[in-house]
């Protein structure tokens, strides 16, 4: 086995040894429960259930995009800072005392971990909303080809969700100042930047994900998944630098 | 055999100088320890030997390679550093795991230790519920997991009862009795004075003094004179640190029972008694780290005169 599967692999049993990722699971079921109770209960304001009526609004409402990414974001910036707060750093560089091949082991290891997390909650979304669907009178109508891209769209948000927060993780160093950092980039700055700049509307997360779940025609597929993605790489990079040019304790 | 070499190694923190141009070198086959006040400058020493922290000049390498260019560290040397660098939540024994998987070291060894340190009974309980005791003892159980010819170990027998003690003790001699580098930081005097072949001082980030225990504490003369003031000025003067002892008499360390002969004979002092004195660690220890003496070893005790193997404060 070379040695980055190995630092992978230790980083893995290192997300799966502690309950983070099963207290994020729990509140995947959360999301997924109040999406099928929504489903069963809410209406339109004429009484009706036009919002689940056709195939593209039960898309809509399936697509878990965004809310993936903020989540994952949170959970790589929490898995990666409280590294540095229970100083599990030490033996991870000692094991590996290249620092950047350590790290990016990390950053792929959480990553991993967010775009699984992501895809749990897309099938615990899509599985809530299809068991609330037949109280409703109409049935499931998401074709297959487009279930499989609202999965993908959502596996890939989880994916640079997570590594945005890995990211800003290793910057920081400081779980509440990453998950902070997080959401005031994914939740607070986007909107504001639409607002300034009416052309940056169409680049902020949540109109990419929207673009790459099949749900807005914004802008072309390829450009949202480059631009999703520079999301994630830009922390990422910055979290692999401050990790190689900083003292570890 | 690896040797651990400190060679200029300076580090700063803003404009506090925490180690400052420190040289000095850790032999195979031998316990060294490491000693120092609070804040000496010890840990981060051996931080900038493990590559978890960058030297501002200078160069720290174990076996002649930097710990950052080791292809098997874990196999090379084991560490102790960090007494609580441990996730609460996670057991003892999946601390082991995540090690293990990281240096590709096969699971087997992980029960092994956990035997070994006497942590087997609590290997599945969650760290953040062990004692200070069994929290030191896995990471004593990590640091040997790779079977490593090299221990750095800072403060190991912190939390230990006396039974962990003495195991450790003996661990420490087995190894480097069979030719391991074990360089040990501890504020517990009397126990390296049991455990240690050799020692290094620290004081303000300055190396005080280094070379076998049993030379530098036959290092002293014991003096007795009518005019202990007079003769306490003259050699102060010339260097040496002087102390009182138990019995009234001067403790002289730092220059040679030849020289203060001399010196006392030039000044016209009578002396009743001059002979070599051996102090306790704790004693000596004291005598290195108080301001006044560090200046005074620092300027002018450049000459060993033992001759297994030179003691040198500097």
């Amino acid at each position: 086995m070379t040695t980055m599967l190995r630092l992978v692999r230790g980083e893995i049993r290192k997300l799966t040894t502690t309950k983070l990722p099963w207290g994020f699971l729990a509140v995947l079921v959360v999301i997924a429960g109040l999406d099928a109770a929504v489903v069963a209960f809410a209406t339109d304001m004429d009484g009706s259930k036009a919002f689940v009526a056709t195939a593209a609004d039960q898309q809509s409402l399936m697509a878990f995009a965004f809310n993936a990414m903020i989540g994952t974001s949170l959970f790589g910036a929490i898995a990666v800072a409280r590294e540095y707060g229970h100083r599990t750093v030490v033996p991870m560089f000692l094991t590996s005392p290249n620092r950047v091949k350590a790290a990016l082991a990390q950053l792929i290891a959480v990553l991993i971990g967010g775009a699984v997390l992501a895809f749990i909650g897309q099938a615990l979304v899509v599985t809530g909303i299809a068991l609330a669907l037949p109280s409703t009178h109409h049935g499931f109508l998401v074709s297959a080809p487009d279930l499989a891209r609202v999965f993908g769209a959502t596996t890939f948000a989880g994916a640079i969700g997570a590594a945005l927060g890995a990211g800003l993780g290793a910057l920081i160093r400081n779980i509440g100042g990453a998950v902070t950092t997080a959401v005031l980039l994914l939740f607070v700055i986007p909107p504001l930047a639409a607002q300034l700049f009416s052309d940056a509307g169409s680049w902020i997360p949540t109109s990419l994900l929207a673009v790459i779940s099949g749900v807005s025609p914004d802008v072309s597929v390829w450009a949202a998944l480059l631009a999703a993605a520079a999301w994630a790489i830009v922390p990422a990079a910055a979290g692999l630098v401050a990790v190689h040019r900083r003292d570890v304790v | 055999m690896y040797t651990l070499k400190f060679q200029n190694v300076t580090k700063r923190y803003g404009k506090e100088v925490v180690v400052d141009d420190l040289t000095f070198t850790v032999q195979p086959g031998r316990v060294t320890g490491f000693l120092g006040p609070n804040g000496a400058g010890k840990s981060t020493a051996m931080k900038i030997l493990l590559d978890l922290a960058k030297a501002d000049h200078g160069r720290a390498s174990i076996g002649g390679t930097r710990y950052r260019e080791m292809h098997d560290p874990a196999r090379t040397v084991g560490v102790v550093l960090e007494p609580n660098a441990f996730h609460p939540g996670r057991t003892g024994r999946n601390h082991l795991r995540v090690l293990a998987d990281g240096a590709g070291i096969a699971p087997g060894r992980i029960a092994e230790m956990l035997e070994a340190v006497g942590l087997g009974h609590a290997a599945d309980r969650h760290v953040g519920g062990y004692s200070l005791g069994m929290r030191q003892r896995l990471g004593l159980a990590a640091a040997l997991l790779g079977d490593p010819p090299v221990l750095v170990l800072d403060e190991p027998g912190n939390g230990l009862d006396p039974q962990g003690i003495r195991w450790l003790r003996d661990l420490l001699r087995e190894r480097s009795a069979a030719g391991g580098t074990v360089f040990v930081s501890s504020h517990l005097l009397a126990e390296v004075e049991h455990l240690a072949d050799e020692i290094v001082v620290l004081s303000h980030g300055q190396l005080v003094t280094t070379g076998t225990l049993a030379a530098l504490q036959q290092a002293g003369t014991s003096v007795r004179t009518e005019a202990p003031a007079a003769l306490a000025q003259l050699l102060k003067v010339a260097g040496a640190t002087v102390h009182t002892g138990t019995e009234g008499e001067l403790v002289v360390r730092g220059i040679g029972i030849a020289e203060i002969g001399d010196r006392a004979c030039a000044a016209g002092i009578a002396l009743h008694e001059l002979s070599p004195q051996a102090g306790s660690l704790e004693e000596l220890f004291l005598g290195w780290t108080s301001s006044d003496s560090t200046l005074a070893v620092n300027t002018d005790m450049n000459v060993a005169t033992e001759p297994e193997r030179q003691a040198v404060p500097l």
